[in-house]
Formats: C-alpha cells, sequence, structure tokens
C-alpha cells in the first residue's frame, strides 16, 4: 500500500517535471517551425527566467510581477539572439550545423556573464503558494506541481488558440509549410523569426520560473534542460508543439520510474534510452514529424 | 521619378545565378498595363528563375521596375506593392484549410473587414468549387482544385499584376482550359498577366504577345498573331 502510494507520487513528480521539458519543448518548435533553425540556446531561456525572477525577487519586487517583468525581459533577449546571432547567418543562408553552433555559443556566452554577475551559487525561489500538500490516496501534492500543470494547459491552450485561430498565428504556420509561398502572400518571413524567438524565450522564461521553487537554478542549469527539450522535440515528432508537450510528459515520466525502480544514478540514462527507442522505433515521434 | 511608359513592368538586364550556374542572363521584359502575355520555353530555360526574379525570391541583378519604381529585393515588400505569384507547384498551404488559404492572401489587409468579404465573394464567385471546400484541407484537394486555389488566394491580395509560373503543370486539359479561360476573363477586366507556360499553343491563344526563353536568354519576342502553325513556333525555340 505504502509502495502504491510511492509509485503514484512518483508519476505525479514525472509529469510535473515532464511538462516542464514539453514546455522547452515546444519552444524548440516554434522556432523550428519559423526557420528550420534547431536554437540550442533554448536552455539560457529557462535559466534565465528563474534567475531574473530570482534576481528581482531579491530586490523586493512582488513575485508574480518579477515574473511578468522576467518573462518580457527573456522574450526580448530571443529577439536579441535572433537579430544579433541567427539573422546574419540566416541570411547568408549558413547551414543548419553552423546555426546549431551559434546558438549553442549565444547559449555559453549567457551562461557566463550570468555566472559573472550573480555567481556560482545555486538560488532558488519560494513556492508561489505557501500552504501545505494536498493529500490524495497518500499522494501528496505540492502546490507547486498544481502551478505547472495548471500553467501548462493554460500554456497549451493559449498556444493552440494562437495558431489556430489567429492571422499571425496561421501565418507562423504557413511559414512552416511553405516559407517562400508565405513571403508571397506579403508575410515578411523575418518579423515571424524574430517573433518565434520571443514567444520560445517567454516560454522557456516561464519552465524557468516554474521549475525553480521545486528545484534550484544556477548559471549551467541551462543545457540539461535544453536536452531535455530537445529529446521531449524529438520523442513528440520535431516540429510539432503539441507533440513535443507529450514527449516532455513521456521524457519525465520515464525519467521518474527508472528513478524509481532502479536509483537515482539511472535519471540520465533512461532520458537517452527513451531517445534511442524513439530514434529506432519511431524516428518521427508520437505525432509524425511535421514535414 | 517614374516615367509614364505605359509599362507596368519592365525588366533590364536581370542576371540570376545558381552558385556557378547562370540560370537567367541579362533579361529584358516590357509589359504593357492591362496586357497579358505568355513567356514560353524548354525545360530548364529559366522561366521560374526569371518569375522567381522578379518578385525578389532569388538574389538576382539587374532591375526590375513596377509602375516606373524600382522593386525592392524582398518578396514580401514586392506583394505590398501590388504583385502576386502563383509559383510554379502551386505553393499552397496544404494541411491548412481553404478559407485559411485565402485569407492569407489576403495577409496584407489583415484577412478580415470589407474589403475581405467582397474579395473573397469574387473569388468563390470565380471558382464556385473552393466554395463547397472551404473547411477542406487544401491539400486534400484534386490537382486543379489546389491550382485554382493558388490563383484564387493570389486574387485575395487584390494585385494589380498577376504572374503565374505554369499553372497547367500536371492538369487535365479541360481543367487547364477552365483556368486559362479564367485568367483570359480577369485580364479582360484590366488585369495585367504575365504568363509562363510550356504548354505553347494553350498560352498564345489568350497572350497577345509572347518572350522566348532559351538557355537562360529571352532570345525573341514574338506577336502572337504571327503565329500560325506548330512548325513556325518549334523554329522559335530552336534557332
Ligand atoms: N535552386 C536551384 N539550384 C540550382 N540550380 C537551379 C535551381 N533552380 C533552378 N536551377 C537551374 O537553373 C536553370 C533554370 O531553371 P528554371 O528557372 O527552373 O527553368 P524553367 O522554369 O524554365 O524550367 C536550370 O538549369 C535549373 O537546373
Ligand atoms: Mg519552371
Amino acid at each position: 500500500m505504502l509502495d502504491l502510494s510511492f509509485l503514484g507520487q512518483t508519476i505525479l513528480n514525472g509529469l510535473s517535471v515532464g511538462c516542464i521539458y514539453g514546455l522547452i519543448g515546444i519552444g524548440f518548435c516554434v522556432i523550428y517551425n519559423a526557420s528550420g533553425i534547431v536554437n540550442f540556446a533554448q536552455g539560457a531561456f529557462v535559466m534565465l527566467g528563474g534567475m531574473i525572477t530570482y534576481v528581482l525577487v531579491s530586490l523586493n519586487v512582488p513575485l508574480i510581477l518579477a515574473a511578468a517583468i522576467t518573462i518580457i525581459c527573456v522574450a526580448l533577449v530571443g529577439v536579441i539572439i535572433e537579430r544579433i546571432v541567427v539573422r546574419p547567418l540566416w541570411d547568408r543562408k549558413a547551414t543548419m550545423f553552423v546555426m546549431i553552433l551559434a546558438t549553442l555559443a549565444a547559449q555559453i556566452v549567457i551562461e557566463r556573464a550570468t555566472l559573472i554577475v550573480v555567481g556560482d551559487q545555486p538560488k532558488s525561489l519560494p513556492v508561489f503558494t505557501d500552504l501545505p500538500p494536498l493529500r490524495l490516496f497518500g499522494i501528496a501534492i505540492g502546490y507547486q506541481t498544481l502551478w505547472i500543470f495548471g500553467t501548462s494547459i493554460v500554456l497549451i491552450i493559449a498556444l493552440g488558440l494562437f495558431f489556430q485561430k489567429t492571422l499571425v498565428g496561421r501565418a507562423m504556420r504557413a511559414c512552416a509549410i511553405n516559407r517562400e509561398a508565405a513571403a508571397l502572400q506579403g508575410i515578411q518571413v523575418s518579423h515571424m523569426l524574430a517573433l518565434s524567438f520571443a514567444l520560445s524565450a517567454g516560454l522557456g522564461a516561464i519552465a524557468g520560473i516554474l521549475v525553480t521553487p521545486t528545484q534550484f537554478t544556477a548559471f549551467n542549469v541551462g543545457t540539461p534542460f535544453a536536452i531535455s527539450g530537445f529529446i521531449a522535440a524529438i520523442v513528440g515528432g520535431f516540429g510539432r508543439p503539441f507533440g513535443a508537450f507529450l514527449g516532455g510528459l513521456t521524457l519525465g515520466l520515464a525519467q521518474a520510474l527508472a528513478v524509481y525502480s532502479l536509483g537515482s544514478g539511472l535519471k540520465n540514462m533512461a532520458a537517452l534510452s527513451v531517445l534511442l527507442l524513439f530514434l529506432f522505433l519511431r524516428p518521427s515521434g508520437i505525432l509524425g514529424s511535421a514535414k | 521619378m517614374s516615367i509614364t511608359t505605359g509599362n507596368i513592368l519592365e525588366v533590364r538586364g536581370l542576371t540570376a545565378r545558381y552558385g556557378e550556374v547562370t540560370a537567367l542572363r541579362s533579361a529584358d521584359l516590357d509589359l504593357k498595363e492591362g496586357e497579358l502575355i505568355a513567356v514560353l520555353g524548354p525545360n530548364g530555360a529559366g522561366k521560374s528563375t526569371l518569375m522567381r526574379s522578379i518578385v525578389g525570391l532569388t538574389s538576382a541583378s539587374g532591375d526590375v521596375r513596377f509602375r516606373g519604381e524600382l522593386l525592392p529585393r524582398n518578396a514580401a515588400a514586392v506583394a505590398a506593392r501590388g504583385i502576386a505569384l502563383v509559383p510554379e507547384g502551386r505553393g499552397i498551404f496544404g494541411p491548412m484549410s481553404v478559407e485559411e488559404n485565402l485569407q492569407l492572401g489576403a495577409y496584407m489587409i489583415n484577412g478580415r473587414g470589407e474589403d475581405y468579404e467582397r474579395r473573397l465573394s469574387r473569388v468563390l464567385t470565380l471558382f464556385p468549387r473552393l466554395k463547397e471546400r472551404l473547411s477542406q484541407a487544401a491539400g486534400s484537394m484534386s490537382g486543379g482544385e489546389q491550382q485554382m486555389l493558388a490563383v484564387g488566394r493570389a486574387l485575395m491580395a487584390d494585385p494589380k499584376l498577376l504572374l503565374l509560373d505554369e499553372p497547367s503543370l500536371g492538369l487535365a486539359p479541360k481543367v487547364t482550359a477552365e483556368i486559362l479561360e479564367t485568367l483570359a476573363e480577369l485580364n479582360r477586366s484590366g488585369l495585367s498577366v504575365l504568363l509562363v507556360e510550356q504548354k505553347a499553343p494553350l498560352a498564345l491563344k489568350i497572350a497577345s504577345r509572347a518572350y522566348v526563353v532559351v538557355n537562360g536568354r529571352i532570345s525573341t519576342e514574338i506577336d502572337t498573331k504571327e503565329i500560325t502553325s506548330h512548325d513556325q513556333l518549334a523554329r522559335y525555340y530552336f534557332q
């Protein structure tokens, strides 16, 4: 009985961190769809999300306001990276390989700059709702977990509506389907690229803000999150935002179950096994690849 | 600045390369306001490159003037001037619905409002078959219907100049005839049209003039009234 509730707890925690991976994975897809670029600076957005919020909160800015300011700042960082790193290369029709390296370099620059500014000590944020966890069938459901689930669901619905119902969202999808044909309709593809970076960076920041109270943040948490988000995107079928979210849940669950049954040393092995399994058995991902 | 020559489009010395390959060599072309002219030539001659270079989809050198004004080399900005290209292979957004495709054609007027509704009803009158399929995925329609959608989507921008790159590609003769007849009708109502076709006899029926492109060069300009036989046309291709 005790064991069963522990399993339930494990699954819950796995899904919770899976939501975070999923949000990061969606960030990869949004940029990839608008531009064909795999943006490895994605992890930096997650780290900055937690870190800037931490700095603002320690300056006595209320948490909600700090989070809002952070999301906007990180979205701007996304646009700046697009402008000074990605666009010049894109205009020169740089190869995918060059692009990945450039975004990785941007990630490292942001990481190191953060190290210089805030130091190497891990920081954390208070939980958003400071109440004892709810208990259900012996499973402790922390309010932060509810925040993560709730925010993820709201974001998924909002993104779905944006891409399906708004003209700009449809224009972004059109760029993903056929960039030249989109340009012929008068859609400035480069604006869509900037917008996709703002959107992805904002999503990454939200993921970082949500996850920090349950763990911690430090200048170097970006890369592991980026890798998990990238795996989530591949598992979901690269370029399919909703697939990336499902991929994130799959990954979070697999990691948690591996830790539960085999020990915490196997977390990364579980993640990479999920990746390999999908690459071998279903390379187009859960929902099938976008192109 | 703009000199009134009566030309809606003037192309001068347009040259485009793909790496080492020069696909278009110093092309000159004029299109008068309200004219429908054809660009003919064999496969690989450079017709598509010419179209793509006019609308700024290639990094070509040379001048393209629209109503006397130099066009930017940015496809979205060219579209905003009132030029629409129906690209080779149609370029429809397959996973999106027919209606979404048409709405994106009117992206520059935000895909809504009175103008949008007026344009939509005009396009659906021209191509009634699209009306029945508004919510269907564009990619699930027949080739002919997709081509109608591609033309319809271009018309949603209310262009002053319509460029078409081989609209007959892969279509049954009957459907091709239907589409070309629609183009002729649009032209009669004042739209300037530049039509690329490999199937010369079809294009020559509705065009007043034609340019022949061979090996990346515009080799000849012909008056369609002079063409009376297939042999005569063949001579232009292989001279
Ligand atoms: N993207 C490209 N890359 C390299 N070569 C190309 C490309 N597009 C066209 N070409 C070459 O340019 C020439 C002209 O092609 P194109 O303009 O498509 O001819 P057409 O439309 O008359 O069939 C051909 O030799 C073709 O192989
Ligand atoms: Mg062609």
